[in-house]
C-alpha cells in the first residue's frame, strides 16, 4: 500500500504539470507542493470515500508519510505578538472584512490551493482550502457529528451568559455553535421533521400567500418612477421575516405593516445587528473577550430580543395548538422533541434563516434585472406550470430553469462565501498534515467562479445546471447549502421561499435597473453593495 | 430592562415546557411525524425479499417490510454496511447511494425527486441507475430486488 503512493507521488511529480494550480504553488514557496489538479497529486484523491468510509482506512495513515508538514504550509506570516489579526483591522491591515471575497481571491493567487492564516488571537489557526477535490474528501471523512467553527460570541452567549436557559434540558442548545453529542441529538431531533421534502411541501401555499403579499407591498412603495425604494433589503427581510415566522411559529407576524417599535420591526433590526456585529466581534480582535465593548452589547441586546420575541410566539403557538387538528411544522417538532427544542429551533431559525435567504433574494432581483432575456424565459416557464392558477405543492419541480436560475446565481454569488469544519482528527489536506482542531474554510465563492471547475465561469449560465451528463463541473465547488450531517437545516424551507418569491415577482414585473453597476461586498452576507433600486413594471 | 422580561418570558415558558415536556420521542414518534413512506401504506407483516451485492462480491440476502424504505431495511436488519445512511435519510448527503440494474430502475414507481437529484449529483461513482437508497420504499411489486452498493461506502471495511 505504503509503495504504491510513494510511486504514485513520484510520478505525479516527475510529470509534465499542469500550468494553472501548480505554477502558483511553485510561485507560492519555490518548492514543489504536489498540488496538481489535473495529476491527483495527493496520494488519498485516488479513493474518494463516503461519509464515515475514511475513519478506518489506513488510507491516511499511510498517507501521512509522504504528507508536509503543518509548518510548511503556505500563507501570510504572522508577526510577533500581534499574528495575523492586524490585517484585518481597520486602516492599518490591508485584509477587509468587507471584502474578505477579494482577499481570498489574492490569498489563492498568492500562495495556491491550500493558505495557512495563522495567529488570528484567540482563534484556532485556520486553512483556506481552494480545491474542491479535498472538500469532498473532508466532507466523505466526515463522522457522525462533525465539527463546525464555532462562532465564539455566540458560543459564548449560549453557554455563558445564558447558561441557565440553554442548559435547562439536556441537549437542548440548538444546532447553531453547538458540538458533538449534544448537537448530535438535538439535531436528529429536528432534522427529520425539518428536512423531509413533504413538511416544506405543505407549507407551499402559505408561503404563496405571503409572496403575493410582498408583491403587492411591491407595487405600493415604487417611487413615481417604478423603482423600488432604497431600503428595498429592508423590505425583502420583512417578506423572509414574515415566511419564515409562518412556518417557525405558526405566526403571520404582520411585517409589512410593521411600524418603529413593533415586535416584527424589532426583531428585523435585531437580527441585523446580530449579523453586523458577528462579522466585526468574530474577524477583528476579540476585545470582547476582556471586557464587553460597545458592540458586545449591542450584540447581546440583539440576541436576547430575538429569544424574547420567539418565546413569545412558540408559547402562543403552542396554547393555539392544542386546539388546531392540522399538523405545523412547530406543532410537529413540539410532538417529536418536545416544547423547549421547538423554541431553541425556532429561535436558531431566525438567527440564520432570516438574512441569508434575503440577501439571496436580493441578489437574485438584482441578477435577473440585469437579464432581461432570463426573465422571460422564467416567465415562460411559469407561465406554462401554473397557467394563472395559484401555486400548488410540487409546481416548483417543473420549473427546472427557475432552479437552475437560482443555482446560478448562488454559484456565482454565494451568500455565505464560505463554509467549514473544525477538524475532529489529522488530517491530510493538499498533501499536508493538517493537525486535529485546525479550522479549514472551505473557500466555495473562489471555487465556484474558477475556471477549473465551471466551463465560462464568469458567465451567468443557468443551463449548466440542466445539463444531464454529470461530470460537467465538480460537484463539491459549488454548495450553497453545504453537504452531509451539517447540511443547513433550513434548506427546504429557504428553497421553498426563494423560488415561491421569485416566481411571483417574475410572474408580476418586468425587472430593469438604470444605475450604476453594484459591486458585491460582506455585509456580512455576500450581497450587492448599495441601493438595489429595480425599475418594476408590470406585466 | 429587557434582561428582566427575557428571564419572565424564559420562568413562564419554563413551567410550560415542564407541563409539556416529552423526555426523548421514541422512534414511533418519529414515524408519525415523517411518514417515510410516501404513498403505500405499511402492510402488516408482509415481507420481500432484497438482496444486496457489495463491493467485493459478497451478498447479503434479507427480507424487508414493505412499506420501509432501503435504508430502513439495512438499518432495521443490522446490515452491517460502513458509513451508509449517515444523514439518516434526510436528504442531506449520498452515503445510501445505491446502483440498480436498468429494468429495476425503470420499474420504480416514482423518479428521484429534485431533492433527491441535488444530492445524487454529490455521489461518488454515479451512474445512470443511481438511486439513494432512503428514497425507493419497497412494494411487492419489488420482491426480490437486487441492488449494488457501490465501491466507496464498504471497502473501507477490508
Amino acid at each position: 500500500m505504503r509503495r504504491r503512493f510513494c510511486q504514485l507521488n513520484l510520478g505525479a511529480v516527475n510529470s509534465k504539470r499542469n500550468i494553472t494550480t501548480t505554477a502558483q504553488c511553485q510561485q507560492a514557496d519555490g518548492l514543489e507542493l504536489g498540488v496538481n489538479s489535473k495529476q491527483r497529486t495527493c496520494p488519498v484523491h485516488q479513493r474518494p470515500r463516503s461519509t464515515h468510509a475514511a475513519l478506518e482506512t489506513p488510507v491516511f495513515g499511510t498517507a501521512t508519510s509522504s504528507a508536509k508538514s503543518w509548518e510548511e504550509v503556505p500563507g501570510p506570516k504572522p508577526l510577533p505578538l500581534l499574528g495575523n489579526t492586524w490585517r484585518f483591522a481597520p486602516y492599518i491591515g490591508n485584509y477587509s472584512v468587507e471584502h474578505v471575497d477579494k482577499v481570498c481571491l489574492s490569498l489563492r493567487e498568492q500562495y495556491g490551493d491550500c493558505v495557512k492564516m495563522a495567529g488570528l488571537l484567540g482563534r484556532p489557526d485556520m486553512l483556506f482550502v481552494f480545491d474542491a477535490r479535498e472538500v469532498e474528501r473532508v466532507f466523505r471523512s466526515e463522522d457522525g457529528a462533525p465539527h463546525r467553527p464555532a462562532m465564539p460570541s455566540l458560543n459564548y452567549y449560549k453557554h455563558v451568559l445564558r447558561k441557565d436557559f440553554f442548559s435547562a434540558e439536556e441537549n437542548c442548545a440548538g444546532v447553531i455553535s453547538v458540538h458533538g453529542d449534544s448537537w448530535s441529538a438535538f439535531r436528529t431531533k429536528v432534522s427529520r421533521v425539518a428536512l423531509s421534502v413533504s413538511a416544506a411541501a405543505q407549507y407551499t401555499e402559505p408561503v404563496a400567500e405571503v409572496a403575493d403579499d410582498f408583491v403587492y407591498r411591491i407595487s405600493k412603495i415604487r417611487n413615481k418612477d417604478l423603482e423600488t425604494p432604497d431600503d428595498f433589503l429592508n423590505e425583502i427581510h420583512k417578506w423572509s421575516l414574515e415566511s419564515l415566522s409562518l412556518i417557525a411559529l405558526d405566526t403571520r407576524l404582520g411585517c409589512f405593516d410593521a411600524c418603529a417599535g413593533s415586535d416584527s420591526q424589532r426583531l428585523i433590526d435585531a437580527v441585523n445587528t446580530f449579523f453586523l456585529c458577528v462579522g466585526e466581534l468574530e474577524l477583528r480582535a476579540p476585545w470582547w473577550r476582556l471586557y464587553p465593548t460597545r458592540m458586545f452589547k449591542q450584540y447581546v441586546a440583539a440576541l436576547d430580543t430575538i429569544l424574547s420575541v420567539t418565546l413569545k410566539y412558540v408559547e402562543r403557538a403552542l396554547e393555539d395548538s392544542k386546539t388546531g387538528g392540522n399538523k405545523s411544522l412547530l406543532q410537529e417538532l413540539v410532538t417529536a422533541a418536545g416544547p423547549r427544542v421547538a423554541a431553541v429551533a425556532a429561535l436558531d431559525m431566525f438567527l440564520v434563516g432570516i438574512d441569508t435567504t434575503s440577501n439571496a433574494v436580493a441578489s437574485i432581483l438584482y441578477q435577473l434585472s440585469l437579464r432581461p432575456a432570463v426573465q422571460e424565459k422564467l416567465y415562460e416557464e411559469i407561465t406554462k406550470v401554473l397557467q394563472n392558477r395559484p401555486m400548488r405543492p410540487g409546481d416548483v419541480n417543473q420549473m427546472p430553469y427557475l432552479r437552475a436560475c437560482v443555482k446560478e446565481v448562488l454559484r456565482m454569488f454565494p451568500v455565505v462565501v464560505g463554509n467549514g469544519r473544525q477538524l475532529t482528527k489529522d488530517t491530510v489536506i493538499c498533501g499536508y498534515h493538517i493537525p486535529k482542531g485546525t479550522q479549514v474554510i472551505f473557500q466555495h465563492y473562489v471555487m465556484s467562479n474558477s475556471e477549473e471547475n465551471f466551463v465560462s465561469a464568469s458567465e451567468f449560465r443557468p443551463e449548466r445546471w440542466l445539463l444531464k451528463t454529470s461530470g460537467k463541473h465538480h460537484a463539491f465547488a459549488s454548495l450553497p447549502f453545504g453537504f452531509g450531517r451539517r447540511m443547513c437545516l433550513g434548506r427546504r424551507f429557504a428553497e421553498l421561499e426563494i423560488h415561491t418569491v421569485i416566481c411571483k415577482i417574475v410572474q408580476a414585473f418586468r425587472m430593469e435597473y438604470h444605475h450604476e453597476l453594484l459591486d458585491y461586498h460582506i455585509h456580512p452576507m455576500y450581497t450587492p453593495n448599495g441601493p438595489i433600486r429595480l425599475k418594476m413594471i408590470e406585466r | 430592562m429587557s434582561l428582566r422580561n427575557i428571564f419572565r418570558t424564559v420562568r413562564s415558558t419554563h413551567s410550560y415546557l415542564l407541563r409539556y415536556n416529552y423526555l426523548g420521542a421514541s422512534f414511533s414518534n418519529y414515524k408519525s411525524v415523517v411518514p417515510l413512506s410516501t404513498n403505500i401504506p405499511a402492510l402488516k407483516d408482509e415481507k420481500v425479499k432484497v438482496t444486496f451485492v457489495l463491493n467485493d462480491g459478497k451478498r447479503i440476502e434479507t427480507e424487508a417490510k414493505v412499506g420501509d424504505s432501503l435504508l430502513d431495511v439495512v438499518v432495521n436488519n443490522d446490515l452491517n454496511i460502513e458509513g451508509y445512511g449517515a444523514c439518516e435519510g434526510t436528504l442531506t448527503c449520498s452515503t445510501c447511494h445505491v446502483i440498480l440494474k436498468q429494468e429495476d430502475f425503470d420499474r420504480l414507481p416514482e423518479e428521484a425527486s429534485d431533492e433527491e437529484r441535488d444530492m445524487l449529483d454529490l455521489a461518488y461513482g454515479l451512474t445512470d441507475t443511481s438511486r439513494l437508497g432512503c428514497q425507493i420504499i419497497m412494494s411487492k411489486d419489488l420482491d426480490g430486488l437486487e441492488i449494488q452498493i457501490p465501491e466507496t461506502i464498504n471497502d473501507a471495511r477490508s
